[in-house]
């Protein structure tokens, strides 16, 4: 009877090492995290629509029924990431995530110059190479500095109404997620 | 020897099983830690950030979310009404009360997975505020039923349990310190379809 005790009592010990483990593991091994999804979606500096293409299952699971997304995987160990969409929206946001899908940066069209997207996602040792010697290109663009490898950009803009769809979907296709090398 | 390696497989088994039903247990409630709970609504201002906790983080890579940033908005979650009955599909709601600071906000009425829901008509189970009338004070009221309201009406449909979720974009409130203090509206239920 107290082995069966003794037994027990290692079991539940056991338990908490086992849960704390698998706690630590499921970021780690997810399958059905936003960036593998994304993965299965599309290639890597590619505008993926974040919504169900007619019936299907969404991308990955956003978001509110008055916005539209848009996201891009990237790998910084290749270059530098331009993002850059052009028109006139009510509202656009910009967020910045790392592999594991940690939010680093976002920010929204007040915080940008003449509510043009214009972004660039660098590391700081490639923000050293940039400022060297800015390309004439990213002159005006806001630079979000971030010590990850790879990630994901995604744009989200706001659809008030229905009538506003046709805009906001064109803001999102004509949006770009370029590679460049420096 | 059969004694000693059963007591080997039932330790054995306490640990794993246990180990696991906890985690699923844990990754499944949907109150976790991290939460800030405002009346009925509820709303995880760490999550998707370096800063959130083990089983916020957990959560994030097993459904794939991509939370919204500090600079986009927060999103609360509203499970109960404010008498705390759980929200039906079939009942109708008044949602009512002030909001927060915002450029604008979105409310939406979302399944058990928080999809909208799918009303099977034009108009989206959804309302943003640019479109809601307002009282003299302010003041929202909102009516979230499956049958045509004067005002602001939040179509439903359907059976089971419902969410609704309400998103402040471009907020003060999503910074950790604009959380205190803040009110939200009320959910008081207004009567059901037998």
């Amino acid at each position: 009877m107290r082995k069966l005790l003794y037994a027990v009592l290692l079991g539940l010990v056991g338990a908490g090492i086992v849960h704390i483990l698998v706690l630590m593991m499921v970021p780690e091994l997810s399958e059905r995290d936003a960036w593998s999804r994304l993965s299965m979606a599309s290639d890597l500096y590619r505008m993926t629509p974040l919504e169900a293409e007619s019936g299907g299952q969404p991308v990955v699971k956003s978001v509110d029924p008055l916005f539209l997304a848009a996201a891009c995987r990237f790998d910084l160990n290749d270059g530098i990431v331009h993002v850059q969409a052009a028109g006139k929206v009510p509202f656009w946001s910009v967020s910045v995530y790392d592999r594991n899908g940690h939010n680093i940066y976002s920010f929204n069209d007040h915080s940008a110059a003449s509510a043009t997207l214009d972004t660039v996602v660098l590391t700081p040792a490639q923000m050293l190479e940039v400022r060297r010697q800015l390309p004439d290109d990213l002159d005006g663009s806001i630079f979000v500095e971030t010590p990850i490898g790879e990630g994901i950009v995604v744009l989200r803009a706001f659809v008030p109404d229905e009538s506003w769809r046709p805009a906001v979907s064109r803001f999102l296709e004509q949006s770009s997620c370029t590679l460049k090398e420096l | 020897m059969l004694k000693k390696a059963l007591l080997t497989l039932i330790a054995l088994v306490i640990a794993i099983g246990g180990g696991a039903a906890s985690v699923w247990y844990a990754l499944h409630v949907q109150k976790g830690a991290g939460a800030i709970t405002i009346g009925a609504w509820t709303a995880f201002p760490d999550i998707g950030t370096p800063q959130a906790d083990p089983y916020t983080n957990a959560r994030v890579a097993r459904e794939g979310v991509l939370a919204l940033g500090r600079a986009e908005g927060l999103a609360f979650v509203a499970a109960h009404d404010s008498a705390g009955q759980p929200l039906l599909r079939e009942c109708a709601y008044r949602i009512e009360g002030n909001l927060p600071v915002a450029r604008f906000w979105t409310l939406y009425a979302a399944d058990q997975s928080l999809d909208f829901i799918r009303t099977g008509k034009l108009r989206p189970a959804a309302l943003q505020s640019y479109q809601v009338l307002r009282r003299p004070d302010n003041s929202v009221l909102v009516d979230a039923s499956g049958s045509p309201a004067p005002g602001n009406w939040l179509i439903t449909a359907g059976e089971g349990p419902m969410y609704f979720v309400l998103t402040f974009y471009d907020t003060p409130i999503a910074s950790s310190t604009g959380l205190s203090g803040i009110q939200l509206p009320r959910i008081v239920r207004r009567g059901c379809n037998a």
